[in-house]
Formats: structure tokens, sequence, C-alpha cells
């Protein structure tokens, strides 16, 4: 297993000194949809094989959280609120939002060792996009961050552990399409908190609900609320009084396009349903200087109309000017 | 002159539409530079499936991983969630969410394993104490609040019944009242009939005929104060003759603006402007 992760790693190391290793386990043949199989053991006995193979698996995944520069405060409370959430990220400081941030990002990804991102850029101070980034082999996903909540409204009254591990519920449709089944393994590496992290509390007490609703991606965070007197058993019954109070934050992630690096590369996949906020806006102002235009048609039509049926001269207009 | 400055006008309306055009295009052109975007789902949008599985293969973890290490649940949302109803949908997210929990918890019972949080493990949460205390707060005012309102409401209605009970009895009164009077008339008739004389019969004179019996005594003058001599009369508005008729001269109430206006009438008026000439005649008398 340790294997495969090496893997991942070897394109961006030129994949040199990992050759040996590489030979080692055979990848089945390709079909559209995946990998055949060929048998359901096959894979963990070529493992076995491998003399690395006898370790377990490790998740050391550690998320990068940053934000571009002049991000209104809603959007850096998301951040920090997603950031309390994750016990495996770290924090950096904002990074300018240039056509060069990639190769910023790339290397602040290098030297905080870190293997995910989530950069949230803000654009002329309403709009929020989210970059989700594998590094350093990619790929990279942007959203479009809409109907954001943070977790300072006092509407959601939930609250739980600071890195208690979630647990992650999916909605059945992400594995419909290939483009939700990258997603959803990204989100699953990037939001699921490695099982011995230092940071970790070894009780679980609220679930995130990720769910694809009209092309988007619903983000909810629920505390879980059960009678319990023991600490591996739930009481007789309490999976039926089991309740959910929501902590927040919420977002809803509208995917634009995936790439196959890590902040760049080639573009594997677009959304055609996107319209770009901008666009948007241009309808609506476009909308609004149509009115004026039909307020200064009228206006014309008006004088026109007057002119050409022009009043004849009053004869008594002139009856009391003498006196 | 018109015909020209009106053509002028429809140049300039064009030039103005046209300013906002450019300017709506310059904007969107200035906006697009990072992303393009389709107004309508178009088939230009790339969509690489292959390489997308391949990267999909890559980055996964392995397929026998333990869930624990996951802690992933699939939940299948049934048909298909409305996004405007905002009930529903949040509805959607929470089964999926409290289905998924139970799912887990099972799972992790059958797992063996220590994941539910003792009662007394404190440790750092979320949301500070402080944000706490004001989320309590919130939720108590509200409380309060429709506490409130539903006392204010009964208290509405009771006030509701409490004036259609005292109406009734006042009706009642006002029936008895005319049914006693009605019932002594018609003992009194059948009296007479039966040959007694007016007046001089055993039963006192109890005074019931016509009204006067029950008109109230006029020095009482209730609701009038002891000091108004018109007998109350004044304040029901009745005013007096002349009152009336120097209203009806000189006016009362209305819009004054009409009648200070000038009309021709009053402009063409110059017998009050000969003041002029009686001055200059005294200033010749001076000299």
């Amino acid at each position: 297993m340790a294997k495969k992760r090496k893997r991942t790693d070897a394109p961006a190391k030129a994949a040199v000194a990992e050759k040996p290793d590489d030979s080692a386990p055979e990848r089945p043949p390709r079909t559209l949809f995946g990998f055949k199989e060929p048998a359901p053991d096959a894979e963990p006995a070529s493992e076995a094989a491998g003399s690395a193979a006898a370790a377990p698996f490790r998740n050391k995944e550690k998320v990068l959280i940053t934000c571009s520069r002049r991000i209104t405060y809603r959007y850096r409370h998301l951040m920090q609120d997603i950031l309390s959430l994750l016990p495996h990220a770290k924090k950096d400081s904002k990074v300018e939002s240039k056509q060069s941030k990639g190769n910023a990002l790339n290397e602040l990804l290098e030297l905080r060792s870190c293997s995910s991102c989530l950069f949230f850029e803000c654009r002329k101070q309403k709009d929020l996009y989210l970059w989700m980034v594998k590094s350093p082999g990619g790929p990279s996903v942007k959203f479009l961050v809409n109907a954001v909540h943070t977790m300072e409204e006092l509407k959601l009254t939930g609250n739980h552990l600071k890195g208690s591990r979630p647990l992650l519920t999916f909605s059945t449709n992400f594995d419909e399409q290939p483009h939700w089944m990258l997603v959803k393994e990204m989100i699953t590496q990037i939001f699921a908190t490695p099982k011995d992290h230092r940071k970790v509390k070894p009780f679980h007490d609220h679930v995130f609900a990720f769910s694809i609703v009209d092309g988007h991606v619903w983000f909810r965070n629920y505390q879980i609320s059960v009678p319990h007197n023991e600490i591996d058993k739930v009481d007789k019954g309490g999976l039926d009084k089991m309740t959910l109070i929501e902590v927040g934050p919420r977002f809803c992630l509208n995917p634009i396009k995936i790439f196959g690096g890590s902040f760049g590369g080639p573009t594997w996949y677009e959304n055609p349903f996107y319209i770009s906020p901008n666009q948007i806006r241009a309808l609506e102002k476009r909308q609004k200087a149509g009115k004026y235009a039909k307020k200064v048609k009228a206006k014309v039509k008006r004088k026109m109309h007057e002119m050409e049926n022009t009043l004849e001269p009053d004869e008594f207009a002139e009856l009391w000017k003498g006196e | 002159m018109v015909g020209l400055s009106s053509e002028e006008a429809l140049a300039h309306d064009e030039v103005v539409m046209d300013d906002v055009d450019s300017d709506v295009e310059e904007s969107d052109s200035e906006d697009d530079s990072g992303e393009e975007a389709q107004a309508t789902p178009s088939d230009k949008a790339i969509y690489n499936k292959e390489a997308i599985l391949e990267k999909l293969e890559d980055i996964a973890w392995p397929k026998n991983v333990d869930w624990r290490h996951k802690l992933t649940i699939e939940h299948d949302q049934g048909e298909k969630v409305d996004v405007n109803d905002d009930l529903a949908r949040e509805l959607a997210f929470y089964t999926q969410a409290l289905d998924g929990t139970r799912q887990a918890f099972e799972k992790l019972q059958s797992m063996k394993v220590r994941f539910l949080r003792p009662t007394d493990y404190y440790a750092e949460m979320v949301k500070t104490d402080v944000h706490m205390h004001k989320i309590k707060g919130r939720l108590l005012s509200e409380k309060r609040r429709i506490e409130e309102a539903e006392e204010r409401k009964k208290a509405r209605e009771a006030k509701k019944i409490a004036k259609e009970v005292q109406a009734e009895k006042n009706k009642q009164r006002a029936k008895e009242k005319k049914e006693q009077i009605e019932s002594v008339k018609k003992w009194r008739k059948q009296r007479q009939q039966g040959g007694f004389a007016k007046g001089n019969d055993d039963v006192p004179d109890l005074n019931f005929e016509g009204e006067e019996g029950f008109k109230q005594s006029k020095k009482k003058r209730p609701g009038v104060s002891p000091g108004d001599r018109s007998g109350g009369l004044a304040k029901r508005g009745k005013e007096g003759k002349n009152r009336r008729s120097r209203d009806a001269k000189f006016g009362h109430g209305g819009r004054k603006g009409l009648k200070k206006q000038n009309t021709a009438d009053t402009t063409n008026d110059f017998r009050s402007f000969n003041k002029g000439g009686e001055s200059q005649n005294k200033k010749r008398k001076r000299s």
C-alpha cells in the first residue's frame, strides 16, 4: 500500500529512484470505468509479496489551507471554520491572487510538506472560488462557493469536540459520473481526519454530509446527540432516539473545472452548466440599461408624434394681452 | 428646426445606447479573464473521462483499506430533491446524515471499539463557551418572545369574549325591563276594563304610565359639568343661531388659498393704487 502512495509521488520526482519498486505490482488491464480486477484477493497477495507492503496503511494527509489577499471577512471566517474542523490542516498567510499564484502555491505546498490544499480565492470582494488540490501530482478542482453560512451564526446551535474525527456521508449520486467520483475521493482524503493523528480525539460526535443536488455539492456539519452510558455502546433503542444538531458551517460548491496537475495542467472537465457570476451580473446590468434605453425611445417617439400632429394656434390666446 | 433637434436627439440616444453596450462588453471581457463560462449546456465543454478515471486510480487509497480510516457512508437520497424548497432540501441532508450516522454507529458497535464520548470527558470544543452562551441567550429570548405573544393573544381573546358577555347581559336587562312595563300596562288595562275607576283603586298609583315614570330627573344632569349653563348642549355641537349665521357670512373652515389667490379680475383692479397721486399732491402743497 505504501507502494501505491509512492507511485503518486513518483511523477514529481521524475521517477528515477522508484523504478525497481514500480515494476513490482503489475497494474491490471484498464477499462473505460476503472481497472479490471483479476480477482478480489489478487492485490493484497501481490502487496504481501512486496517487502514494504507488510506495513499497514497510514494516512499521512496534511492539508494546507490558505486564501487570496483581499478576502472578505465572511469568507475568511468560513476558512477558519474549516480549519477548526480539520486538525490535520495547516494555515498559511495570504497569497497574492496573480497569474503565477499556482507556482507560488506549489512551492508553498512543498515547503510545508502538505499533500493537499484548500485555497480560497476571493475575487472582486464578492465571489469565492475554492481550489481543492492534491499535491504534487494533481489533480485540482476549482469550485465556485455559494450559500455560505459560518459557524458564528446563532441559528446553528450545535457544538462538538475540536479534533474529533467526523463521519462522512455521501449521497449515492457521487458514484454516477467519473468527475463526481474523483471529487468524492478528494473530499474523502481531505476532510477525513487521519486515524492516528496526534491532535485527534478518539470519539465520534459529528458527521459531515456531502450531497449532490442540482449539480452542486452541498456541505453540512451536524453534531450527533445520542443517549449512552457506556463508551463503546449506544443505549438500547438509542439509535432511534438519535438526533442531529447542526453545527455549521454551510456551503455549496459548484464545480467549474478539473485540471490534471496541481494548480494547473490540462483541463479534464468543464462544467457545461456553469455561468460565471460576472456574466450574471452583466446580464442584470444589461437589462437595467435596456430599461433606460426604452425610456429614451419612448420620449423620442412622443416628440415625433407631437411634431406630426401640431396643435392649431388658439384664436383666444391673445385675448387678455391687450388689457 | 424642431425636426432637426429631434434628429439630433435620436442620434444622441443611439450614441448613449452604444455607450452602454460597449461598457457591458468591456466589463465582460475584463471579468472573464480567468474563466470562460457557458450560458447554456454546451457541447464544447471538455470531459476527459479516461484521464479522470486514471488519475482517480492513481490518487485513491488502496481498496482494502480499513473502513475506520475513511469513515465514509453512502446514502441514497431517493427521488430528486428540489433545490429551491429549503425545507425539503435541508430535510434530505438531515436524513442523509442521520441514516449515515446510524449505519456507522452500528458498524462501530460491532467492531467493539470505544467511540462515544464519556460524560466526564472535557476538552476544547469547536465553538467557545462565550459563543455557546450567546446561542443560549438567543434561544431563551426567542422562547420568551413566543410565550409573550401567546399570552397577548389569549388576553385579547378573553377581552373579546368579555365584551360579548357584557353586551348580552345589557340586552337581557333591557328586555326584562320592557317586559315588566308591558305586563304592568296589561294589568292596568284589564283592571280598567273590569270597571274600576282610574286613580281611586286600592292599588297605589305607581305612575308607570307613559315615559314620565322612567325619565331621569333633570336635576341630576348626567355628564354635564355644574358650571355649564347650556346644559350640555354646547358640547353636543348645537351652536347658537348667531354663530351659524356668522359662519355662513364669513366662512368657517375650508381652504384659504383659493380665496387669497389673484385672478384676472383682481390684477386688473387698480382701485387701491391711487395713493401715489395724493402724496405727490401733498408735496406740491408743501412746496
